[in-house]
């Protein structure tokens, strides 16, 4: 019970020192490119006195550090201040545009974990077959083309050409449990499958190198020998034995781009006009309004904190020489 | 199967030829190999490394390595010739008909699987009209029958929840499973303690005298042929080179090389006490140590999970290592024998009350500090090929050596270091030929010989050997322990020899300990401790050590 506290003491501890950071970071930051006061007011009809006036409003006439303090103040009352350019409360803001995110990021991910996995073990069964040498030189391409190319690639030949899906855009949404869902409806599913494709095929060619080269490994393993002495099929080997024994790096990576893809996915978002975190988060930077930026560098930050306690849960889940050795 | 089956042997290996096809070139693996087994024999097959034994294992079984090809011979289960059968047929054999064990039982198991997972799946692949009751109740029975204790719960362990012996016992299970006539034991105890080694040699035989089975057992230890096979192949280079009853064979081997074979094996002599000889510190120490202890206990986010408290790796160890002489450290494997080797080298820390190098007090507390033993206690490891660095030839390595170690004032010029270099691999029957080859390129022996010399060139107080010999094959082995015995008496080196064999310990050493969980369980001269000790436990080491007839 005592270590069972100390480790959420440390991760707890773990997590307010990214906060913190992550918080000055966007403090420091944007304090460096500019004055937001320009983006507040009309910069044609303004009076300097319109300007002194909207930089007290912001609290900008402070030096920096008083600045940060105040925004610690908001803090502990849990509010993350109000956006310049929106004039709505930052939280809740970026919490608006996560359902979007988060689903555009959870089926691509999804997608590239099972196509991923299935195609190194299928290339990691069979090494330098035909199959095999395919696999591999896919992922090196797949690996370097640049998201923005393959993202118009996509829009050109699935959208542009044919017709199939649409361009961009998240389509019509249902709401279920407070939040607007474009996969409830078959109009935003199609408005899923670019994007999500987009950002799945890097990953794909990611999980499948790795499931292969953990394949490869196990498959020379004492054990997977000795199931096959002991008469089991090779159906089973592959599923009940091999499978289990490569997924420990594969979960920590699928738990890091997940991670990425919540706040970073700009690329993708902006190009399918995808109204998620990403996006909110670069027009933010570029209008300098710091509330917002502030508010989603430390979502993020919770995020990772959040699915690195997954995965490691998740590691004692699949692998008992983790757990208690009762 | 027809009638006349009945008079067929179980195996019948004729003419079996092996051949690795490598990318340039064919190497031969196995050539003209004949034997058979019948039902309820066992068999042995004894050779060195690279005498192609376990290919034949892995050809009776149906799972050659790959690149390596069957181009001649047959094998025949019941008068039904292998090769015929292939695909989905030769995988129902395997478990059914012929069943296998391998060596290492912590790798031949799935370690993120239950054991008793691993043991049901096993059966319900062989019996797939079994129940899940049935198969569960079937699993518990094999495990009974293997001398699992408390079988119910141990079906739901994981593999590293078991010691070496219960896994290796899970994996005969698993053999059985498919009630096979046929078990192919690779080397079933190699991986395993003498006193374990015994106990599931015992677990084989029970197999073969109460159903009736059949081990074609592959070994490298003459002991585990004289415990348990009936008839034995001795095989050299991929050839048999002699094969009959056990008894005959070991009391007269008629080939010269079984001869040698035999003749290496280590054994225990008999020791009439001599109420006269030296007890244990008569000499003058050139080492102290008192009160050694060494515990591990990190502080990771793994003690989530475990326990938190410090596990004691050694306690309160202390002994004298007599100058010029050598003293034994025996003790199966985790009994921390090891560690105290690596503590006096100076590569782990420890606390202890007293350590005492030639008269001069010793800080062990950190790695690597000044006025540590680090430099003045040289080690020799266990696997040469791993000890040395594959990039540096022989004289790099050994120039190197002598470099770094050479006193102040000593002259380190190319010449003279070269010629230390060569006078110390001269004497270990090294020529000046093997100076400039990778390790690679080089025999097991001839890697240790340079490790030795390694050591030497550095000048060290103390030598510490963790079981030089263990890593290389039996006929190697008798050369190595004889050369490091010559060096010992000749260059008045101590030494502290650290082994899990009784018999090579009692040939070298003066004094000796047993250890036993990290604590010293018996200590005393040689002749004491093989001839006059009581304590329970050195008995018992001593009388699991597999007796070979008198040969």
């Amino acid at each position: 019970m005592m270590a069972l506290f100390k480790v959420i003491a440390g991760r707890l501890y773990q997590a307010f020192l990214l906060l913190a950071v992550m918080s000055l970071v966007g403090f420091v930051g944007i304090h460096s490119v500019g004055n937001p006061v320009y983006n507040v007011v009309n910069i044609e009809t303004a009076t300097p006195e319109d300007i002194r006036r909207a930089t007290e409003l912001l609290g900008l006439d402070l030096p920096l550090w008083r600045q940060y303090f105040v925004f610690l103040q908001n803090l502990a009352t849990g509010s993350f201040g109000i956006s310049y350019i929106y004039h709505q409360p930052a939280f809740a803001l970026v919490m608006s545009k996560l359902p979007a995110t988060f689903e555009l990021a959870a089926v691509a991910m999804i997608v590239a974990t099972v196509t991923g996995t299935g195609l190194g073990l299928l290339a990691g069964t069979r090494p330098g077959s035909r199959l095999d040498r395919v696999v591999v030189a896919a992922t090196v391409y797949a690996l370097s083309v640049p998201s923005f190319w393959l993202s118009m690639m996509l829009i050109l030949l699935c959208a542009v050409t044919t017709g199939w899906f649409p361009s961009g855009g998240r389509g019509s949404t249902a709401e279920f449990l407070g939040w607007d869902w474009s996969f409830l409806t078959i109009d935003g599913l199609r408005h899923l499958v670019l994007p999500a494709l987009a950002l799945a095929i890097p990953n794909i060619a990611l999980i499948a190198r790795l499931a292969r080269a953990g394949t490869v490994e196990v498959q020379r393993a004492d054990f997977v020998r000795f199931c096959r002495a002991k008469g089991i099929s090779d159906r089973r080997i592959l599923f009940r034995h091999t499978l289990p024994n490569i997924s420990l790096p594969i979960i920590t990576i699928v738990g890091l781009q997940f991670g990425g893809m919540l706040a970073f996915a700009v690329v993708v978002e902006s190009i399918f006009a995808w109204p998620g975190v990403g996006k909110l988060l670069i027009d933010s930077i570029q209008l300098l309004d710091r509330p917002v930026v502030v508010a989603t560098l430390t979502l993020v930050a919770l995020t990772f904190v959040v699915l690195n306690a997954i995965v490691d849960l998740l590691y004692a889940v699949l692998d008992p020489r983790v757990r208690i050795s009762a | 199967m027809t009638a006349e089956n009945h008079t067929a042997p179980l195996l019948e290996v004729s003419e079996l030829s092996l051949v690795y096809r490598g990318a340039s070139r064919s190497l031969p693996i196995v050539r003209n190999v004949n034997f058979s087994l019948d039902h309820g024999e066992v068999l042995g097959i004894i050779g060195e490394s690279g005498a192609g034994k376990s290919s034949i294992g892995n050809a009776v079984i149906g799972l050659l390595a790959p690149g390596i090809a069957q181009t001649a011979g047959t094998i025949r289960l019941e008068g039904t010739a292998l090769e015929a059968v292939d695909g989905e047929a030769r995988r129902a054999l395997r478990g059914r008909a012929i069943a296998s064990i391998f060596q290492d039982p912590s790798s031949s198991l799935d370690p993120l699987m239950t054991v008793g997972a691993q043991l049901d799946e096993t059966i319900a692949a062989l019996s797939p009209e079994l129940s899940r009751s049935d198969v569960r109740a079937r699993a518990i029975q094999l495990l009974e029958r293997v001398g699992i204790p408390d079988a119910p719960r141990r079906h739901h362990s994981y593999p590293h929840q078991l010691s070496g012996g219960q896994r290796q016992r899970i994996v005969i299970a698993m053999a059985l499973a498919g009630a096979p006539s046929l078990i192919v034991a690779d080397e079933p105890t190699s991986a395993l303690d003498a006193t374990v080694q015994k106990q599931i040699l015992h677990v084989l035989k029970g197999l073969v005298q109460d159903h009736g089975l059949s081990i074609l057992l592959i070994t490298h230890d003459m002991g585990v042929i004289a415990e348990i096979a009936d008839r034995v192949v001795v095989m050299k280079d991929g050839a048999v080179i002699e094969q009959g009853a056990t008894a005959a064979l070991l009391q007269a081997p008629q080939d010269p090389y079984t001869q040698r074979l035999l003749a290496a094996v280590p054994k225990l002599r008999s020791v009439h006490p001599d109420p006269a000889s030296p007890g244990v510190g008569a000499r003058e120490p050139i080492l102290v140590v008192e009160n050694l202890s060494k515990s591990f206990g990190g502080r990771s986010i793994l003690d989530l999970f475990g326990a938190g408290k410090p596990h004691f790796a050694l306690r309160d160890i202390g002994f004298r290592v007599p100058r010029a002489g050598v003293l034994g450290i025996v003790g199966e494997s985790g009994s921390g024998k090891s560690t105290i080797g690596r503590i006096l080298a100076g590569l782990e820390s420890a606390e202890a009350d007293r350590i005492e190098l030639d008269g001069q007090r010793c800080d062990i507390s950190h790695r690597n500090r000044a006025g540590s033993l680090l430099g003045r206690v040289q080690m020799i490891f266990q696997d040469p090929s791993s000890a040395l660095n594959p990039r540096l030839t022989v004289a790099q390595a050994l120039t190197e050596c002598a470099r770094a170690t050479a006193p102040a004032g000593e002259d380190t010029s190319q010449a003279a270091v070269r010629a230390r270099v060569i006078e110390t691999i001269e004497r270990l029957g090294l020529q000046t030929l093997h100076l400039d080859r990778f390790p690679h390129q080089l025999s097991g022996g001839q890697k240790q010989r340079v490790c030795i010399a390694r050591a030497l060139l550095a000048r060290p107080k103390i030598v510490i050997a963790d079981e030089p010999t263990s890593a290389l094959d039996v006929s190697v082995q008798a050369e190595i322990l004889a050369l490091l015995k010559e060096t010992v008496a000749e260059n008045r080196l101590s030494m502290i020899f650290i082994s899990h064999d009784l018999a090579v310990v009692q040939d070298i050493c003066d004094d000796v300990c047993v250890m036993r969980n990290g604590r010293i369980e018996d200590y005393g001269s040689s002749d004491f401790i093989f001839g006059q000790s009581e304590n329970p436990y050195t008995r018992h080491l001593i009388d699991a050590r597999p007796k070979i007839l008198a040969a």
